[in-house]
């Protein structure tokens, strides 16, 4: 059989966005595992981090990577709830109220999706109570907020105080991420972890569920 | 504090963005008095910070103002050796063209899926989302279709900052042009010079900050409470 789990990797890392579909569907035809092809994309696009970290790729690419992952994810999604993937907890991902940047936290929503998160995403420019209900409803253990705009960051606070409010917080670790992000801010808003990168991201929530 | 006599102005050293330069030079600020800094570096935080840092440095002793906002906290851990250290209480230069961080506000809660542009922005950075051109060279019509759209899909609005600069109209019809290519509603909201001439004037009340010499800025300085936002009724 053809390597199929390297020949992923590395089309995700490459940004081939009309190629990654195809090539994965001739590999789960060729009896490839839905779950090894995922993890095999899930290291795509980690090397697609480290280039943009490096200063290799730029935004532009990591807005076309998660792209390339969320075509990939289209094919092998019917297949992974088929199977017997356990869900590592439950997060409610969103934009801040008065702000609609989404692509990192797009980028952050794939990224814990492929590694195995429950994600509920509630798109941009939400309410706080949207998020302390959908926290409710989905029992969620923790919230990922994204913000671009320093005008919208108390929109932050927003939250953190809604969940105070509604009796849920204790319950719900909080993390923030986005281009005004600081670890200064993170303490003025009372959450519980700053996240740089998508990557990152992921093992936050990974040490908040564990 | 070096005052002259002309018009009661203070004399301070002015360092400004490229796009704020035109507009204060509207309000007759000399050229000699103001080093103008490239819009592109507004990308890189850290490298507008970095060149903020020579240039302050290098302006002569006496207060400084700035012609920028926190600008993605670029101005954070910035200090004057000479004297004390004025910038517009502002998110980013926005609030600097509509006359308030106020009025900024106000536009941007209205339609959050503001894509605000002025004519500093269209001739620094060319026509409105003019790296288009690149990105079909990078990558390929198909995919730089799709990264165009991931960039824009959450705006609805094209608002163009009528600041009464000469040639504004040609200016307009460009962003026009682009507003409609991307399918953005357009719109022209008028600008104000008022917080601009209030920095020049001296008048730095809390819409500034003000740090003495040596004294850092530091992100908390610039960011509004939401208490802060109620009191003031927006």
């Amino acid at each position: 059989m053809e390597d199929y789990v390297v020949k992923v990797k590395d089309a995700v890392r490459d940004l081939e966005l009309e190629e990654v579909p195809v090539m994965l569907r001739e590999a789960l035809d060729a009896g490839e595992a839905a779950n090894v092809l995922l993890a095999a994309m899930c290291d795509g696009m980690a090397e697609c981090g480290k280039l943009f970290e490096s200063g290799e790729y730029y935004l532009a690419d990591l807005v076309l990577a998660g792209e390339v992952m969320k075509d990939g994810l289209e094919v092998l999604e019917p297949l992974l709830q088929a199977g017997e993937t356990r869900s590592k907890g439950t997060v409610v991902v969103c934009t801040v109220k008065g702000d609609v940047h989404d692509i990192g936290k797009n980028l952050v929503g794939t990224m814990l999706k492929s590694s195995g998160f429950e994600v509920v995403d509630l798109g941009v420019d939400v309410e706080a109570s949207k998020v302390v209900d959908a926290v409710r409803s989905n029992g969620a253990g923790a919230v990922a907020l994204s913000v671009l705009l320093t005008s919208m960051v108390n929109s932050i606070g927003d939250v953190v105080s809604a969940l105070e409010a509604a009796g849920l917080r204790d319950g719900v670790k909080i993390a923030i991420g986005g281009a005004c992000t600081t670890d200064e801010l993170a303490e003025r808003m009372g959450v519980d972890a700053l996240g740089r990168d998508a990557v990152e991201a992921v093992r936050i929530f990974e040490s908040f569920f564990a | 504090m070096t005052e002259n006599g002309h018009g009661g102005r203070p004399s301070a050293h002015i360092i400004a963005c490229a796009v704020v330069a035109e507009e204060l030079e509207k309000l007759g600020v000399p050229a000699d008095r103001m080093t103008v800094l490239e819009f592109g570096l507004h990308v890189n935080p850290d490298d507008l910070k970095k060149a903020l840092r020579e240039e302050i440095a290098k302006a002569p002793p006496g207060d400084i103002l700035l012609g920028y906002g926190l600008c993605s906290g670029a101005v954070t851990g910035l200090s004057n050796r000479g004297g004390r250290l004025i910038a517009p209480r502002a998110d980013d230069c926005i609030a600097l063209f509509l006359g308030s961080r106020k009025e900024h506000l106000r536009r941007l809660n209205e339609e959050p899926g503001t894509y605000f542009l002025t004519k500093g922005w269209i001739e620094a950075a060319g026509q409105p989302f003019d790296s288009y051109e690149e990105l079909v060279e990078k990558y390929g019509p198909v995919r730089a279709e799709r990264v165009v759209k991931v960039a824009l899909r959450n705006y609805t609005r094209l608002a163009f900052i009528d600041t009464g600069l000469y040639r504004i109209d040609e200016y307009r019809a460009l962003a026009k042009e682009g507003a409609e290519r991307f399918g953005l509603r357009f719109e022209v909201i008028p600008g104000s010079g008022r917080l601009l001439e209030k920095l020049l004037d001296g008048a730095w009340d809390d819409e500034f900050v003000v740090v003495e010499q040596d004294v850092e800025f530091t992100m908390d300085m610039f960011l509004v409470s939401r208490k802060d936002i109620e009191q003031d009724g927006s």
